[in-house]
């Protein structure tokens, strides 16, 4: 395989990552619109849902081994608290107890950016690990926890973001309540000069909630070692970084560890980091030599597993008469809780349209709360809700329809760096949304519509990344029978990587889906892959397999040439037969070449392209919302949403579909009725469960339509994909509550839009 | 808030401490047992000696097994006889992941105890497909897509199993309201709908 | 969840004999739907529990035409939900058990045990050593307060999570207690415990006392029904709000009615003040505004629930509408 080490760049999340990765020196060339495509960009049925829909599917928190104890988490009560001793000689005496661990006698193991250990003497939140017990039985462990003394010394907490910013307010950490000590700032142009040109200024402050991911599988691990290599088995989006991450933490050679992850209920951006759970349990497994399972329960995904921090944004635009944008700014608070983590949420603001003077600051501030993580989309999806608000004003107050305003500061170049969009075509789906949704219907004058039902429409737009890039690799192995093992070192959360892998593969060599079997989750058989976040899997992960197919064909392609006695260029390859390309009765098949190589097994491995130097890669999109709003209740129900995006191309648009559906619903649950609610007199969460946190039921789910309007991005990679899984959820929250405006002429800048606001806001206006 | 209900509000919550705690006994117990709680029993230990017989059906199959009482239904099909096809999600009846057939009536196992199942058939996900072959609701479930991460699946699929025992022919919104005892985070909804509808005409048709 | 002893007692005074002697650490069981929550989260740990599903002859519905339905403490909330004479006579029992939980909670939660539920105050259920467990303030209070009570609070502000106990006030029924050998019979206003009695519990139930049976007396020709809640979710929610109404008409005439509220008070709440003002009244196109305007006229919201005094009179104005017009 002819390999060289390039530069390349992509986006994992808000993060402009500058890699040096090894490509392949031949080029493939990308598929095109003429390419007759037979199973990319066709409905397949997800591979893996058999074995998911007969519960045969082993998830993490299934794995049973021989001899495996359980392991249950003592975490702590308080916001904020010293721990002045711990005693455990009671639950140690409770019969099938094997091991207790606390600071006591853990190895001091730093965590959370080092601003903390793995057990501490301080705890900053309620929901920080105090101790852990295994036991027998997940009932003994838990047994345990109760006899389990523990002195706290209260501390003073704080758990609101502004709050934490003030002087005189209790510090979360020694050196102060913002991470860095600053905030993040940025600036292009003259935002003064810029508003000075405009004939209008508008300002106005919009806030979002803390949400919770929820995963349905909880957050887990089953840890076991074999002599001094240790095996376990995670609930990750990133089984690479689990890998190192325990390794650093027990001092031992990363090749000393094997991470597995075969099928996940659920990350949502909340799987991207190593636990302590999963340190936990291998700390204990070393020590009392048998296999440990530690599966956190529902609340504990409530307190302490991550969450999408909140906002608190003041936006400022410039706008001249004729829809022009002279000028942007935005400031916003977050609390990320108790240790380090982001909460900015400009990025759509500094990106999505046409202003040459824009200045942001974002405080991401320290709380005694559970911290943050990314959760689908982080900051955009806060930010879209409050750029968009912001320009849905503007375009009202000069008289302009909003998508007229939108498409009047439509951009065709990246601001931030300069440069030009690989593709975009956000115009597209503004227009195709539009017509679908019936955007002439929208109330011309919000709130005029009669009825104690009022129905309205309103629209969004969405920016993200999702080009993916390298390094990704993938292993191709192609068996003498023509079937073949697929083996890439990423995850599949859900998003149909399984399946995307197995239409790649089977596409390029022309064999059937069925013959092709995945390998995924596995560090220690699959080549290196990057973390399932960011949209990237897709992105990243389909070229490197399609790299590995081509060389395979290309391999097939030089074995036949050696057999037949003829040259490379004069041969044919279909369906896994090679033929002359004059004289189809000379021709061989997979098996006959393989077993005259007298191979059983041929073995490529592909890598995922550099990206291209001087361009930006994002996708783009928009949505519509109808609404329906109960004057009487303040209920708001979504009567319909419509999806336009520009995704690349679509490798398989039934598992799109439905990610695209999950996505939006996610967002109708932000926008409508998710919070996680903290009592700030105590500092403990109220919403610890699945009753009082809502979440969308399959009652509260629109109808939805998704409409992609892009193709294959031959600029990307061979492939052309960009990523999917977060784009879907960005701007549903802006577009749900842009059509209550349109329904109620009353908006709501506050989400969730809970029916309490909604009437609230109504009867202000009454009077 | 006015300084005036303000301060009223600190009044009132002060005079509420001046009343300290009075214990009530009868059915509401929380009084005595929030203290007991806290105090927590050394009988943890005995009690986890108190094994009882139990015997049901699973899938087909009589099972006889010791159990203690606090077992769920859940943790005795999952700890115990090794079906780990229920998954459990909340563990408190709140989410619907851990939905099997009792008496072909839609339950969650994860909030029923075990010996309330006694004398009575289960069946789970893995009772659902048979000679290797898959329901012709899982078979739906894979041609609509109606799943993501799958982890809340299987009880999806029971609950439309449960729901083609009490109607013959359900329609959409029936379909919907039996449906709506199972959350999907994943949000594959649509085509959950979508999957048990062609489950329904394929069984009618 | 602490193990504990599973009774299974065969007549009603049997398990009253249990309860006694566990002297407050014995718990009836049913369903078991929010007992089970309350033990797994450690607000409860009893030591023995005491199942009355052991004990026959609790779950059926009898229905005489003329007297009235009798409803056993232990029919599930589906059977009672699907029942076609409630179904057809009672729309407001059916409608108020369709909307309790989900289907699958339906199927093993009892009416006795619906009764019986305790509140879902997260202040009340969460780590807080709170005045109804025993502690010494209402959280609540000064806390966050959206979903609380806006009336007969005092000292504690928690609402009553019963939807059935909302349409069974309506329809004046009568429940059935065992006490020992007896079983007295009294009206369900009397069996509901506003904080001020008692801010420790939602009922008079003592310990031993097994509800087993309600009785709604028949409703006369002319009558109809209705049960709207109001949930913030589509589906499988508490009330924020909600309204049971029945209303005997002839003619254009009310003959009689009835209207009493969940999600407002820590009791199901009914104003007689309201419902007089429904006896012998002739249909107009005030009346719905007329009633909506005189409810909970003594309504004290905390900072976050005030909405809620809207939304009652909207509902009532909408149930009303829906029955009347």
């Amino acid at each position: 395989m002819t390999r060289k080490i390039v530069k390349s760049k992509y986006h994992f999340e808000p993060d402009l990552i500058e890699t040096i990765g090894e490509v392949s020196i031949e080029e493939i060339k990308p598929w095109g619109s003429n390419d007759e495509l037979k199973i990319i960009g066709k409905p397949t049925s997800r591979i893996d849902g058999a074995v998911k829909v007969s519960g045969e599917a082993v998830y993490t928190s299934d794995v049973i081994l021989p001899n495996m104890v359980y392991a249950k988490i003592l975490r702590s009560p308080h916001p904020n608290a010293q721990i002045k001793n711990i005693d455990t000689s009671e639950a140690e005496q409770l019969e099938g107890v094997l091991y207790i661990l606390t600071y006591k006698n853990a190895p001091e193991i730093g965590w959370y950016y080092n601003t903390s250990y793995l057990f501490d003497k301080q705890v900053r939140y309620q929901g920080d690990e105090v101790a852990c017990v295994a036991a027998e039985s997940e009932k003994i462990a838990e047994d345990a926890l109760h006899l389990i003394k523990v002195e706290y010394e209260n501390l003073p907490f704080v758990t609101d973001a502004v709050e934490a910013l003030k002087d005189n307010s209790p510090k979360v950490h020694e050196w102060g309540n913002l991470p860095r000590g600053n905030p993040d700032k940025y600036k292009r142009g003259d935002v003064e000069k810029g508003l000075k040109e405009a004939d209008l200024v508008i300002e106005d402050t919009f806030t979002t909630q803390v949400v919770v991911h929820n995963t349905t599988e909880p957050h887990c691990s089953v840890a076991k070692w074999e002599g001094s290599k240790l095996t376990v088995w995670d609930s990750t989006q990133a089984i690479f970084n689990v890998r190192d991450s325990i390794a650093a933490s027990l001092q031992i050679p990363a090749s000393s560890v094997r991470v597995i992850k075969k099928y996940m209920g659920g990350g949502f951006g909340s799987k991207l980091e190593a636990g302590k759970y999963s340190v936990i349990a291998a700390l204990i497994s070393r020590k009392i030599k048998r296999p440990v399972k530690i599966v956190l329960d529902r609340r504990e995904e409530n307190l302490a597993v991550g969450n999408r921090p909140n906002s608190i944004q003041t936006l400022k635009a410039g706008v001249k008469k004729d829809g022009t944008l002279t000028a942007l700014s935005h400031h916003s608070i977050g609390s990320i809780g108790a240790y380090p983590d982001g909460a900015g949420c400009s990025w759509p603001l500094r990106t999505i349209y046409k202003c040459e003077n824009v200045s942001t600051e974002e405080y991401s501030v320290f709380t005694n709360t559970g911290k943050s993580r990314a959760y689908r989309a982080p900051g955009h999806v806060q930010g879209t809700f409050g750029l968009e608000s912001l320009i849905d004003i503007a375009a009202e107050k000069i008289g302009m329809d909003p998508l007229e305003f939108r498409l009047k500061n439509y951009t065709d170049k990246d601001q931030v760096y300069n440069i030009p969009y690989t593709s975009k075509k956000l115009k597209d789906a503004y227009e195709k949304g539009a017509n679908a949704i019936g955007w002439h219907r929208r109330n011309k004058v919000p709130g005029s519509s009669n009825g104690i039902l009022k129905r309205g429409i309103g629209m969004a737009t969405q920016i993200w990344w999702g080009g993916g890039g390298p390094p990704a690799y993938a292993t191709l192995k192609l068996n003498r029978d023509g079937s073949v093992n697929v083996m890439a070192g990423t995850q599949d959360l859900g998003t149909g990587t399984y399946t995307f892998i197995a239409q790649v593969a089977s596409e390029v060599l022309q064999l059937p889906i069925e013959k092709i079997s995945i390998t995924i989750g596995d560090t220690e058989t699959c080549p290196y892959c990057g973390a399932s976040g960011g949209s990237t899997t897709a992105a990243s992960v389909a070229p490197a397999v399609r790299d590995a197919a081509e060389q395979m064909k290309a391999k097939l392609i030089s074995g036949a040439a050696a057999i037949l006695e003829t040259s490379e260029e004069k041969l044919i390859y279909a369906e896994g037969i090679i033929s002359v390309k004059n004289d189809p009765s000379k021709k061989i098949t997979i098996h006959e070449i393989i077993s005259k190589m007298r191979e059983r097994v041929l073995v490529t491995t592909g890598a995922r392209s550099a990206n291209p130097e001087g361009y930006m890669i994002n996708t783009f999109g928009a949505q519509f919302a109808e609404v329906e709003v109960d004057t009487f209740t303040g209920k708001v129900r979504v009567i319909k949403i419509v999806a336009a995006h520009d995704i690349g191309r679509v490798l398989n648009p039934k598992t799109l579909e439905n990610q695209f559906h999950g996505g939006i619903i996610q967002g109708l649950g932000y926008a409508l009725m998710e919070e996680r609610k903290v009592d700030s007199n105590t500092g403990k969460v109220l919403t610890a469960n699945l009753y009082s946190y809502l979440i969308p039921t399959i009652m509260d789910t629109p109808e939805i339509e998704v409409i992609i309007v892009s193709e294959g991005d031959s600029m990307i990679s061979s492939v052309g994909a960009k990523g999917v899984g977060e784009p879907a959820i960005i701007p549903t929250a802006a577009a749900i509550a842009h059509a209550v405006y349109n329904a109620i002429g009353v908006r709501i800048k506050s989400l969730p839009i809970t029916p309490d606001k909604v009437l609230n806001a109504l009867t202000l206006i009454k009077r | 808030m006015s300084e005036e209900t303000k301060s009223n509000k600190f009044s009132r919550r002060k005079f509420v401490k001046g009343i300290g705690s009075s214990i009530a006994g009868g059915y509401i117990l929380s009084p005595a047992i929030a203290k007991a709680a806290k105090k927590i029993s050394k009988e943890a230990k005995d009690f986890s000696e108190g094994k009882v017989p139990l015997s049901l059906k699973v899938n087909e199959s009589v099972i006889n097994v010791m159990i203690e009482p606090r077992t769920t239904l859940a943790e005795l099909l999952r700890d115990e006889l090794k079906l780990t096809g229920t998954k459990v999600v909340c563990n408190h009846g709140e989410c619907g992941g851990c939905t099997v057939l009792l008496n072909n009536k839609a339950v969650y196992s994860c909030h029923l105890l075990a010996l309330d199942a006694a004398g009575k058939d289960v069946t789970t996900i893995e009772g659902l497909s048979s000679n290797g072959k898959l329901h012709k609701i899982q078979q739906a479930f894979v041609d609509e897509d109606g799943l993501q991460c799958g982890f809340c699946t299987p009880g999806q699929v029971m609950a439309a199993a449960a729901l083609l025992y009490k109607y013959s022919k359900p329609d959409k919104q029936q379909i919907m309201k039996e449906m709506s005892g199972n959350l999907c985070r994943c949000a594959a909804y649509p085509n959950i709908i979508k999957s048990v509808l062609s489950a329904v005409e394929k069984s009618n048709g | 969840m602490k193990n504990f002893e599973y009774l299974q007692p065969k007549s009603i005074a049997e398990a009253a004999g249990y309860l006694k002697a566990g002297n407050g650490t014995s718990i009836p069981y049913s369903g078991g739907t929010d007992a089970l929550v309350m033990m797994k989260d450690n607000l409860i740990s009893p030591k023995k529990v005491v199942n009355l599903k052991s004990i026959p002859g609790l779950n059926s519905i009898d229905y005489i035409r003329g007297e009235g339905l009798k409803i056993g403490a232990l029919v599930t909330i589906s059977d009672l939900a699907e029942h076609p004479v409630v179904k057809d006579k009672f729309k407001i029992l059916s409608e108020a058990a369709e909307s309790i939980a989900s289907p699958q909670l339906r199927n093993v939660g009892t009416v006795g045990g619906n009764l019986c539920q305790r509140p879902r105050c997260a202040y009340f259920r969460e780590d807080f050593d709170c005045l109804r467990k025993g502690g010494n303030a209402c959280y609540a209070f000064d806390g966050e307060n959206k979903l609380h009570c806006i009336i007969g609070g005092s000292l504690c502000y928690i609402v009553h999570p019963s939807d059935l106990a909302t349409a069974l006030l309506v329809l004046n029924t009568k429940i059935s207690i065992a006490s020992g050998e007896k079983i007295n019979e009294i009206p369900i206003a009397d069996f509901f415990v506003l904080p001020d009695e008692d801010f420790t519990r939602e009922n008079i139930l003592q310990s031993g006392e097994i509800v087993t049976s309600i009785f709604i007396p028949d409703l006369p020709e002319g009558t109809k029904s209705s049960y709207i809640k109001f949930r913030e979710r589509a589906v499988w929610d508490f009330a924020v709000v909600s309204v049971g109404a029945v209303i005997q008409t002839s003619g254009s005439e009310i003959v009689s009615g009835r209207i009493a509220f969940g999600g407002v008070a820590p009791i199901p709440w009914t104003e007689s003040v309201v419902n007089s003002k429904l006896i012998n009244r002739t249909i107009d196109a005030h009346i719905a505004d007329e009633i909506a305007e005189s409810i909970l006229s003594n309504a004290d919201s905390l900072e976050m629930n005030g909405y809620k005094i809207p939304l009652a009179k909207n509902l009532t104005k909408r149930i009303l509408t829906q029955l009347l017009m």
